[in-house]
């Protein structure tokens, strides 16, 4: 079983690596030019860092040999070069690739962003708002980090190791052995360490978000656990979580400090090496004097830039892990999908009484659900009347809005407005022809007039008024920049019932042929509930209304009223008839009634 | 938006913070690491002795060469090859590998002893932290919020043991090195090790221009990204409203203009901070330059040996590396020390007053009757939340509070729960001032749902039986159906033992109020509190609710605090508040009849 379970896992992580790499190609497809001139200017870089030491060995060489002052300042000369090309290079190479991994970094971000826009309800839900909102900035952000370490100080590795074993070669050949074994043992202690310490690491970051959601947990929930006096046993719990994240912590610690105490005695070693090979090598008059310090200096560049290169290779699990999360959104399949040849929606229905929506016996099933949320669904929403839908929670009414705005699509029967198959028709067409107010009255950053307009760009100030007064916004009026007054995200700086009444003026400014009240009244008082619903019924009286609601008093006065139960519908009618024969609307009704409790005993 | 921005002010203050007293917060660290202390002192001394062996060894490796190169030339004159035997130099070779093994000794030490010491120190801290959230006062609570604290056991402790990891140590070697290093090559040559020293004071110079630079634009940077942030969070949450008014374009024009902001600042940015060092290794290279031609030119005229010249040019490498990792560290030594400041701020946070050392008991079997009694209470004197409220509920009555919101009706509950402890006048429970009693025994007495459903990360069994840990899956399962949610719970895949997780948008706001609800009801306590318990269930399933709630509330005292009116028309004692008194007191009937504010409220909700 154990050992099942760890295969799947394997194969698991195949199929997103390979995924990941292929986002990663695609990241860096339009950059191919400047990765290429990147990495051009970071040879520079090596090539000069290298050439110093080599110079100064040279110089060396011709001040024991006597060959004077003119041979010595070319080889400064030459040193000079060196550095402004290296240093240049480094500089030119470190500013791209800031600019490489940042545009990336913007690239994934707009790009899942984009994907978020295609994706419907419940393709978002599966992955959650919180998680969305982390795969978007935060996983972006350590992708962009990873590309700028990989770039400064992992791609440096093997040019160093390669030039600097050349270089060795070229001064003596058992030189050019002893860095090419450096250079692989090296190698070795590197990879010893990161696949020691990458499995511990990738565990870490599952202990840091338990420490925060454990923490989190703790604080919202302190009157709780005070309430029950489980205060001790938050504490352990969370004290476990520390517990667990510092063992952790420390044994990386350990394993890197083991691989830099190990590496530091290589370099060490390497020194009084380099030296005594070196003695025997001039001796053999096979190298000169004035070498030695170079190579000594070689191996020292590749053991720091082995050192840094460790560092950056740790960090590229954690970026895998964050490029796979975001592949599994821009692959998801949106469920919903415009038609590849969409039809236009009639302009016809104009009179009053013509069917403007109609449910022919939907049902619809989440996909991950073993039941029908909605069953069997028929009746239609007219032109000029109101139809009301009212249930208990999960009763299936809010599903009924997120159906006609085309959410969802239905699972089974039709469901078509102004008789186009919703589903024949592009999404942005259809909505452009409804006026919605969601149950959440959400606003966004800007101004009370920025929030209107989102129902019509080319809404005048006029307009804009006439919608406030119509859904009982009048304290905008009072607000002392009027349309102008700032909105905070959200919506938080204005009350619940002021959001909503902004939310329902949004929809106003809107001329739809169909506009959704999705449990919209419910944050009202019922004397704004009256006043609004009075104001509507002049406003809207050319137009087809869905108001999905729980008090009866709302919507005593439709036109037709849908029962649901569990999904179906269990009674059609107006108040007065529904009264007389549904069941539950009757019990709904009882419930809501003055004083409903008493009577009810 | 204003929440966010006072939250990036902060980030932002946060880079460029200094601690207030550092000093103080240093010796505070220090008292913490009481039984830890060993690891620094040890790793102090070793990290002394290690530079010491690492200052010598160019200075051997002078006189090493030198004693080489004259054998070598010797050698050479007499026509012969050279080899390294034990008298040829090998045994000062041998010398120059021990001190070089001794250094790598040192150098371990240090790295081994400290590896788990921040750590270490760190859990401690980060367990003070957790002792001391549940000896808060609820009002901290109130004041702080949640992100707050939690980055002050995360964020700002990783800040401080990254430094104490890597930085504490660091800064010393830096220090003693870079000093060394300097009185060896003025030693070795006053002309060349001057020349030197301009060039590590040029880099100094360069260093904390460039760092302040950073420092600025990385404040931009956070600014951009918090903007970004807020954006993305609220396009996120309201993307229904988005996409039903057909905003994609403009929204996703919206972010991508921000997303392009913050990577042109974060380009700039990241090469700032990256591109200091190859400009130091520049100017490095520049004196390289310059005391190589030189030096050149001395060893040329015989005024400096080939072994010095080497050794000289090591004394450059090791002293240019800690100019750059001196004025880093340093910066990143302050923000840690502001970060531990944060941390002690909170560990000093006042406590709640605690338990009376011999509390009074309460009897086996309580019988709930309740009583506030001239009960004051406020945050600050001159702005009083309650003033003189007293009421007495008897035995298996049926409270309810109503009044508009921040009339004080969940501060009542909160002081009557003791969450909150009483300026003046008092409460009794069965006769007993609940200040004598042991804050566990009172609380015990009580069964609470909140109108912010909490639930912890773990099964749906283990949310119901939080209250009663020994409860069987019988119990847990006949109170989910009092609760009317065991039909729900058996429609989901795992049943009891689904995972409830705080992203997770598998199960609703009601239905997770109904869990709580069963929680309550397993624990069957003496008094129930229900704040607002049925906001969000509609009418007929929140009579169900009532109604399984009232038949556990047969004789039992209950509190109940709602918004609709008509599920506490029944109520034996309904208490109308204003502005944290209590301004009507009776029964339905009574309070309508009086024709005051209640009746007021109950006409407006069902007119």
């Amino acid at each position: 079983m154990k050992k099942n379970k760890a295969g799947e896992k394997g194969v698991e992580r195949d199929y997103s690596k390979s995924q990941s790499a292929r986002l990663l190609l695609r990241l860096l497809s339009p950059y191919k030019g400047m990765c290429v001139v990147t990495l051009l200017m970071l040879l520079c870089d090596i090539v000069g860092t290298l050439y110093v030491p080599t110079e100064l060995s040279a110089l060396i060489n011709a001040a024991i040999s006597t060959k004077g002052s003119p041979e010595i300042l070319s080889h400064g000369l030459r040193m000079l070069a060196a550095s402004v090309i290296g240093s240049g290079g480094c500089i030119i190479s470190f500013y791209l690739a800031s600019r490489l991994a940042a545009n990336i970094g913007r690239d994934m971000r707009v790009a899942v962003y984009r994907k978020s826009l295609e994706l419907s309800g419940f393709d978002f839900g599966q992955f959650g708002t919180g998680s969305m909102i982390t795969r978007t900035l935060s996983d972006a952000n350590v992708v962009q980090q990873t590309f700028l370490m990989t770039f400064i100080m992992l791609a440096p590795v093997p040019i160093i190791c390669v030039v600097s074993v050349v270089l060795a070669f070229g001064v003596d050949y058992q030189m050019g052995w002893l860095l090419l074994s450096i250079s692989v043992v090296m190698s070795l202690i590197m990879v010893a360490a990161v696949r020691k310490s990458a499995p511990i690491f990738l565990i870490m970051q599952g202990f840091v978000d338990r420490m925060n959601t454990r923490l989190r947990e703790h604080i919202t929930g302190v009157r709780v656990i005070r309430a029950f006096g489980k205060e001790e046993d938050a504490r352990r719990g969370l004290d476990q979580t520390f517990e667990d994240y510092a063992r952790n912590a420390i044994r990386v610690n350990m394993v890197f400090a083991t691989a830099d105490c190990a590496t530091f005695f290589l370099m060490n070693l390497v020194e009084v090496l380099v030296i005594w090979l070196g003695a025997d090598r001039v001796g053999a008059h096979a190298m000169q004097i004035g070498s030695i310090s170079a190579l000594v200096e070689y191996a020292m560049i590749i053991m720091f830039f082995m050192m840094m290169g460790q560092f950056a290779i740790l960090q590229l699990p954690r970026a895998m892990a964050c490029l796979t999360r975001a592949t599994e959104v821009l692959e998801a399949v949106p469920s919903v999908a415009d038609p590849e040849e969409p039809k236009a929606i009639g302009t016809g229905a104009a009179t009053r009484g013509d069917v403007v929506a109609s449910f022919d016996h939907v049902g619809f099933r989440y996909a991950d659900a073993d039941e029908e949320t909605l069953h069997d669904v028929d009746f239609r929403v007219r032109r000029g009347e109101v139809t009301a839908v009212i249930g208990n929670t999960g009763s299936g009414k809010s599903t009924i809005a997120k159906l006609l705005l085309r959410f969802h699509d239905v699972t089974s029967g039709s469901l078509s407005f102004m008789g186009a198959d919703v589903r024949g028709v592009r999404r942005a067409d259809l909505r452009a022809r409804i006026g919605y107010v969601p149950q959440k009255a959400w606003l966004f950053s800007g101004t009370v007039a920025s929030n209107l307009r989102d129902g019509d760009d080319s809404a005048d100030e006029e307009r804009l008024w006439h919608a406030l007064d119509v859904a009982q916004g009048g304290f905008v009026r009072d607000l002392p920049e009027g349309l102008a007054a700032p909105v905070a995200q959200g919506g938080s700086n204005f009350s619940g019932g002021q959001r909503q009444r902004l939310a329902i003026a949004r929809a106003l400014v809107r001329k739809a042929d169909l506009y959704v009240f999705d449990d919209s009244f419910s944050a009202l008082d019922f004397k704004t509930d009256a006043l609004l619903r009075h104001a509507l019924k002049d406003e809207l009286a050319d137009a087809a209304v869905v108001i999905i609601a729980q008090r009866v008093s709302t919507i005593r006065d439709a036109a037709q009223i849908v029962v649901l139960d569990e999904g179906r519908v269990v009674g059609l009618g107006t108040h007065d008839e529904l009264m007389r024969i549904c069941p539950t609307y009757q019990a709904i009704a009882r419930s809501q009634e003055r004083g409903g409790v008493e009577d009810g005993r | 938006m204003a929440d966010r921005d006072k939250k990036d002010a902060r980030d932002e203050k946060d880079e460029l913070e200094v601690p207030e007293n550092g000093l103080l917060t240093a010796r505070r660290l220090w008292a913490s690491a009481r039984g830890l202390r060993w690891r620094v002192v040890v790793a102090t001394i070793a990290a002394i002795l290690y530079v010491t062996c690492d200052l010598i060894t160019p200075l051997y490796s002078a006189h090493l060469i030198d004693l080489l190169w004259k054998n070598i030339q010797a050698a050479f004159a007499k026509g012969e090859p050279f080899v390294v035997t034990l008298d040829d130099g090998g045994r000062e070779l041998l010398v120059y590998l021990g001190i070089w093994m001794l250094a790598w000794v040192f150098y371990s030490t240090q790295s081994l002893v400290m590896a788990s010491f921040a750590e270490r120190l760190n859990l401690r801290l980060r367990k003070d932290i957790s002792a001391k959230v549940g000896r808060l006062p609820l009002r901290y609570f109130d004041a702080h919020k949640p992100g707050d604290t939690i980055s002050r056991a995360t964020n700002d402790l990783d800040k401080v043991s990254e430094v104490l990891q890597r930085g504490l140590l660091q800064i010393i070697i830096s220090a003693v090195t870079l000093v060394g290093a300097l009185i060896i090559m003025f030693r070795m040559d006053v002309l060349l090790a001057s020349i030197f020293t301009v060039f590590i004071a040029a880099s100094l110079l360069l260093t904390r221009v460039v760092a302040g630079r950073t420092l600025v634009v990385a404040g931009r940077r956070q600014e951009v990204l918090g903007r970004l942030t807020g954006r993305v969070e609220e396009a996120y949450s309201g993307r229904t409203v988005v996409k039903a008014f057909g905003r994609e374009r403009a929204s996703l024009e919206q972010i991508e203009a921000d997303a392009q902001e913050l990577a042109l600042v974060s380009a700039r940015a990241d090469f700032l901070t990256n591109a200091i060092s190859p400009a130091i290794r520049f100017l490095t290279r520049l004196s390289q330059v310059i005391c190589g031609v030189l030096a050149g030119g001395m060893l040329v005229a015989g005024r400096l040996t080939i072994g010095t010249f080497q050794a000289f040019f090591q004394y450059v490498f090791k002293a240019s590396e800690p100019v750059t990792q001196l004025s880093l560290t340093v910066n990143m030594l302050q923000g840690a020390l502001a970060a531990a400041e944060r941390v002690f701020r909170l560990l000093d946070e006042e406590e709640v007053v605690p338990d009376p050392e011999q509390p009074a008991r309460l009897p086996e079997h309580v019988r709930g009757r309740v009583a506030f009694e001239h009960v004051r209470f406020g945050y600050s004197p001159d702005k009083p939340l309650m003033s003189d409220v007293s009421f007495v509920a008897e035995p298996g009555q049926k409270v309810a509070i109503v009044g508009q919101t921040g009339a004080g009706k969940t501060t009542l509950i909160n002081l009557l729960m003791r969450f909150y402890e009483v300026d003046g006048g008092r409460i009794t429970l069965d006769g007993i001032d609940t200040r004598r009693l042991a804050r566990a025994d009172l609380r015990r007495q009580f069964g609470m749902v909140l109108q912010d459903a909490w639930l912890f990360e773990g099964t749906i069994a283990q949310n119901i039986a939080y209250g009663k840990s020994d409860a069987t899956r019988e119990d847990v399962e006949a109170a989910a159906r009092a609760a009317h949610v065991d039909y729900f719970v058996r429609t989901l895949p795992d049943g009891y033992d689904t995972v409830l997780s705080n992203d997770a948008e598998n199960i609703s706001q009601g239905q997770r109020q109904l869990l709580t609800i069963a929680r309550a009801m397993l624990m069957d306590p003496a008094i129930l509190i229900l704040d607002e318990a049925t906001s969000s269930v509609d009418t007929r399933t929140e009579q169900y609710i009532t109604r399984a709630m009232e038949a556990i509330m047969e004789d039992r005292t209950s509190f109940v605090i709602a918004h609709r009116l008509s599920t506490i028309v029944d109520a034996d004692l309904i208490l109308v508040m204003d502005h944290g008194s209590i301004v009507e007191k009776g029964n339905h009937r009574e309070l309508l009849a009086k024709g005051g504010m209640y009746a007021e409220l109950y006409r407006s909700q069902f007119a």
